[in-house]
């Protein structure tokens, strides 16, 4: 759970509020179990409805696709929460303002990865430009099954998993 | 078996549980109800005699269904005021208009409506409402200037009631994200029960005897109506997928909702129903003493299971998900 402490040291996260999670499934019988360990954040979606849903335009996408809010045009609906499919966002108890994933902008305009990937010790999380068909994440996206959450959504997620079998 | 646990969550990062409360709840009640005494304040209007100048003889809700809406309109705007976790920014609610948010169309749709329905209040003032209000001038200058209009701002306001009533409605379902809303259905649902809290609260402040049977009758039609769409509401829901299958089984398990769907059922719906439904078809029905007394208190009711309804709808939507680890 390296993943969830450096995003809360690395982002400032308020008390009691995370911007990624690890969900832990254990399915079937004793002996015979299975074990799934899913580490969860905002899926930065092509077809978002924090955005489309969000009255003052606070909530945005920048050109390199990640979802992003505008504190000063927040008002603190949570029309946004509302819409999340993934329960990505909170309302920041400091600010009233709606909180979430940047993946870490501040990191990459530096060229430096979002700090859960950077920390995370067996490689679980990989980032990169899709853009770019040289890069990890592309080439993996070729050669592997991948899925997103919540498909069904129709909100067209930019996170994918690997593996993932246990839950939707 | 199946265990579920997570870590970097709990009760205050769950979202689903703490997004919107009955604040919102009674905002949505609030418009609802406006939306109702909007279109039938403005049905009744129509049908009355013609326009003259101090009327004083016209049915209440010809001049207490604008005056109202305005007022109950503004403190469903405090409601969702209140509800606000950065309350100075809400001006860039004024700033920016997104075609593709039901709130961004209810802020504009609303800032729209209260001016609009305050300009009908004005227009339907009768004589003796005028007489007091004399010594703030712009009245009577507005009202000699409005009343030439008072059938025209009626119409409009009628368009705006139905605006108004869908739009509660479509807040709620337009979010993918939580099953139990997204039906078309819902919005429909709410324009009815709004226009039967609306007809409602005019049977408690009618005066006149065949008003109150008028609004007695338009509102069993409408909570018969009512009983329609919540079935193929909940119809709708169990022949779809599996998370709005789900995502109704709080209203029919027992469990902390259970009262709240009973509550709305037997005292909202049917016992308000049952207790004029004599008023339909006795054409020479009195409202005097006791059957005056069943009239108020079935409108009572129906007030409480229109709150109740959206409290439940607002409450229950937020428990579901189409994500399994929030399922309960």
């Amino acid at each position: 759970m390296a993943c969830v402490v450096a995003c809360k040291r690395e982002n400032d996260v308020p008390e009691e509020h995370y911007r990624t999670r690890v969900v832990e499934i254990v399915e079937g019988k004793f002996p015979k179990l299975r074990m799934e360990l899913r580490p969860e954040l905002c899926n930065h979606c092509e077809n978002a409805p924090c955005v489309y849903n969000c009255p003052t335009g606070a909530s945005y996408k920048r050109k390199d696709g990640i979802v992003m809010v505008d504190k000063k045009k927040c008002v603190g609906c949570k029309a946004c929460m509302a819409a999340c499919p993934y329960d990505a966002r909170f309302i920041d108890p400091r600010n009233g303002a709606a909180h979430k994933c940047t993946l870490g902008e501040h990191r990459i305009i530096d060229g430096k990865d979002p700090a859960c990937v950077t920390t995370c010790i067996s490689g679980a999380r990989i980032f990169g430009d899709f853009n770019d068909p040289q890069s990890p994440v592309s080439r993996i996206l070729a050669e592997r099954h991948v899925r997103t959450l919540i498909p069904e959504a129709g909100t067209k997620p930019t996170i994918y998993y690997i593996g993932l079998e246990l839950l939707t | 078996m199946k265990e579920i646990s997570i870590i970097g969550i709990n009760e205050i990062t769950y979202p689903h549980l703490d997004i919107w409360n009955w604040t919102i709840a009674l905002y949505l009640y609030l418009g609802g109800m406006v939306a109702g005494l909007m279109i039938l304040g403005a049905i009744s209007q129509l049908r009355s005699s013609p326009i003259t100048e101090k009327a004083t003889d016209r049915p209440v809700s010809c001049y207490m269904a604008p005056i109202l809406s305005p007022i109950l309109l503004s403190i469903g705007m405090l409601f969702i005021f209140l509800d606000l976790t950065r309350k100075l920014n809400s001006f860039w609610f004024y700033l920016n208009f997104n075609i593709m948010s039901p709130m961004s169309w209810g802020a504009w749709g609303v800032g729209i409506i209260i001016p609009v329905s305050a300009l009908w209040a004005i227009s339907s003032l009768p004589g003796s409402y005028l007489d007091k209000l004399k010594r703030w001038k712009f009245i009577p200058y507005l009202y000699n200037k409005l009343v030439p209009y008072r059938d025209k701002l009626a119409r409009l306001n009628c368009g705006l009631g139905i605006f108004l009533g869908i739009y509660t409605g479509v807040l709620l379902s337009s979010f993918v994200a939580r099953p139990l809303w997204n039906s078309a259905i819902l919005p429909i649902l709410f324009l009815n029960s709004g226009l039967s809290t609306g007809a409602a609260l005019l049977i408690i402040i009618a005066k006149d005897r065949m008003e109150k049977v008028f609004f007695t009758k338009a509102d069993i039609a409408l909570i018969a109506t009512e009983i329609v769409i919540i079935i193929l509401f909940y119809y709708a829901h169990l022949t779809s997928t599996s998370p709005h299958v789900e995502s109704i089984a709080p209203f029919f398990t027992k469990g902390y909702y259970f009262p709240f769907w009973i509550t709305v059922f037997l005292l909202g719906i049917f016992l308000p129903m049952a207790l004029v439904l004599d008023v339909a078809r006795v054409k020479g029905f009195s409202v005097l003493g006791l059957e005056k007394l069943r009239i108020h208190l079935s409108a009572c009711l129906v007030l409480i299971g229109g709150l109740v309804t959206r409290l439940a709808f607002v409450y229950v939507g937020q428990l579901s998900s189409l994500s399994d680890i929030v399922k309960r």
